[in-house]
């Protein structure tokens, strides 16, 4: 009865926290802030796309909602395509949506790192509600956008800053990458070998009593002989 | 709430008048802190808007310090608009919302601009058009309190940074319920009553002290600013317009403060 309400109150406190997340983030503008900073970036990238094969026709007007349970709100995707440009809008609110998918975003990584979504759905990181289509073929066009980044830059910055900057940014991304990596295997291999072998908080204090106890019982041992030693010596001297 | 209880907190700034809260008489109403014949008042406010409109965006961004953007895309959030919808952006001045509701209703859709100002719809027509923003972009030069539409037209109407300076905001808020289609809703974004005591005392510093100066620098016109920041003072409050809205015959109304109250989007449907 006690664990049942535990867990209640617990829910209760879970969910006041997340209201209290959304309502904060809310009276910062925090979605607004967001949503405008992605609409940037996207149509900044769409902008720079070099590859013309990828068509943006059949997604005009269409609503991709994404549901992400880092975020206290939702991310809505629109494409339009009206001014002769391909925009996409986002917007922190859409009651009319034709897709919506609930995942978090290290699923999102592994989506662009051209794993298929229908096998992220079977292993249950990814839940699309409405029309798959939408989704698939916002994904691919993610998948398919080709930038070239150095003439990007060189434009900016000359050829030689840009391609060394290019270089340093591969070669900080690889030793990130590397690092990651390593501090995942050594994070593993302690969970799974070297956990086992750490001491419990409770072991050490059964061996500080141990040690308690055994400095008591030398000492009562050393009271001992000291005794006896003291009744041979008045034997002795008698 | 009395007007008394909206002014300003600060010593050396200007008495607001002892006029009800939404400014009105049978025959005068308020133009900032003055009190004016009622017929006087259009004239009196285009002269403001023809004076900034060509700055206007450069001087909301540096005002606002960029937030108004921020409050606009609340607004186009909460707005609920989809594909086919017909848009009103009443007082929709330089077009920041009519841009936006133009990309969503598509090309099945329709967003009309409405402005009694015509330098501030010239300006939001160009700055639209240069955007290439024309297929489905209508313009009307319209006063809010004779709207020349249909009954029952639109799905969505909003009013943004507007209904501070239209004469009769009651008689505005019944034509905007007469024009939308039942089920539609309106939006009205709004400067309101900020809710933190020390915060009003600082937006009352800026409003009246370095407001006017800012617009003095970069528009050209203090005069202007000035009463940009009196007509704030005395729109009605949050509560009071909610009222309003509802005695127009908006149903499920609500309001969201912005930034503290400085700022709040009104919400309401007509059933």
């Amino acid at each position: 009865m006690q664990n049942i309400n535990n867990l209640a109150l617990a829910k209760v406190n879970t969910q006041k926290a997340t209201q209290k997340r959304a309502q904060l983030s809310a009276d910062l503008l925090l979605p607004q802030v967001t949503t405008a900073t992605l609409e940037l970036m996207i149509n900044k990238v769409l902008a720079l796309n070099n590859n013309n094969a990828i068509s943006f026709t059949t997604l005009e007007q269409k609503t991709l909602m994404l549901v992400l349970t880092e975020l206290p709100f939702t991310l809505c995707f629109t494409v339009n395509t009206s001014a002769n440009k391909t925009v996409v809008i986002v917007r922190s609110e859409c009651e009319f949506n034709d897709c919506t998918i609930n995942t978090s975003i290290n699923t999102l990584n592994k989506l662009k790192a051209a794993q298929s979504l229908t096998q992220l759905i079977k292993q249950d990181e990814l839940d699309v509600i409405g029309d798959i289509k939408i989704a698939q073929q916002f994904a691919t066009i993610a998948q398919s956008l080709d930038i070239d980044w150095k003439t990007e830059l060189a434009k900016h910055l000359g050829d030689i800053p840009a391609h060394k900057l290019l270089h340093f940014g591969n070669k900080v991304t690889k030793s990130i990458v590397a690092t990651g990596k390593q501090f995942e295997a050594d994070l593993a291999e302690y969970v799974v070998h070297e956990k086992r072998l750490v001491v419990t908080s409770s072991q050490i204090n059964a061996f500080n009593q141990n040690t308690k106890d055994l400095v008591s019982q030398v000492d009562a041992l050393s009271t001992r002989i000291d005794k006896l030693i003291a009744e041979l010596a008045k034997i002795t001297n008698k | 709430m009395s007007s008394t209880d909206q002014s300003p907190q600060t010593s050396d700034l200007p008495a607001t008048p002892q006029t009800p809260t939404n400014g009105d008489t049978n025959s005068t109403t308020h133009f900032g802190y003055k009190t004016i014949e009622k017929e006087d008042k259009i004239s009196m406010v285009a002269g403001v808007f023809h004076s900034v409109a060509k700055q206007y965006d450069v001087m909301n961004d540096l005002m606002s310090f960029g937030i108004h953007r921020l409050w606009k895309r609340f607004t186009i959030d909460a707005s609920g608009v989809r594909p086919g919808n017909k848009v009103l952006d009443l007082a929709g001045g330089t077009g920041d919302l009519t841009a936006k509701f133009s990309q969503l209703v598509g090309r099945d859709g329709k967003v009309v601009l409405a402005d009694i100002n015509s330098s501030m719809l010239n300006v939001g027509r160009d700055k639209l058009r240069d955007k290439g923003l024309v297929q489905n972009i209508d313009y009307v030069q319209a006063n809010a309190e004779y709207l020349p539409f249909e009954e029952n037209t639109f799905d969505i109407v909003t009013i943004a940074f507007g209904l501070r300076n239209v004469t009769d905001k009651d008689k505005a808020l019944r034509s905007i319920y007469s024009v939308l289609k039942p089920g539609g809703r309106l939006l009205v974004l709004e400067f309101s009553k900020p809710e933190n005591e020390l915060l009003t005392k600082a937006y009352d510093f800026y409003s009246f002290n370095i407001l006017p100066k800012m617009g003095e620098l970069v528009a050209k016109d203090g005069e202007s600013y000035q009463y940009l920041a009196e007509s704030i003072r005395m729109h009605p409050d949050q509560e009071t317009l909610k009222d309003m809205m509802e005695n127009a015959g908006f149903e499920q109304t609500s309001f969201k403060n912005l930034t503290g109250g400085v700022v709040a989007l009104h919400k309401g449907y007509k059933f």
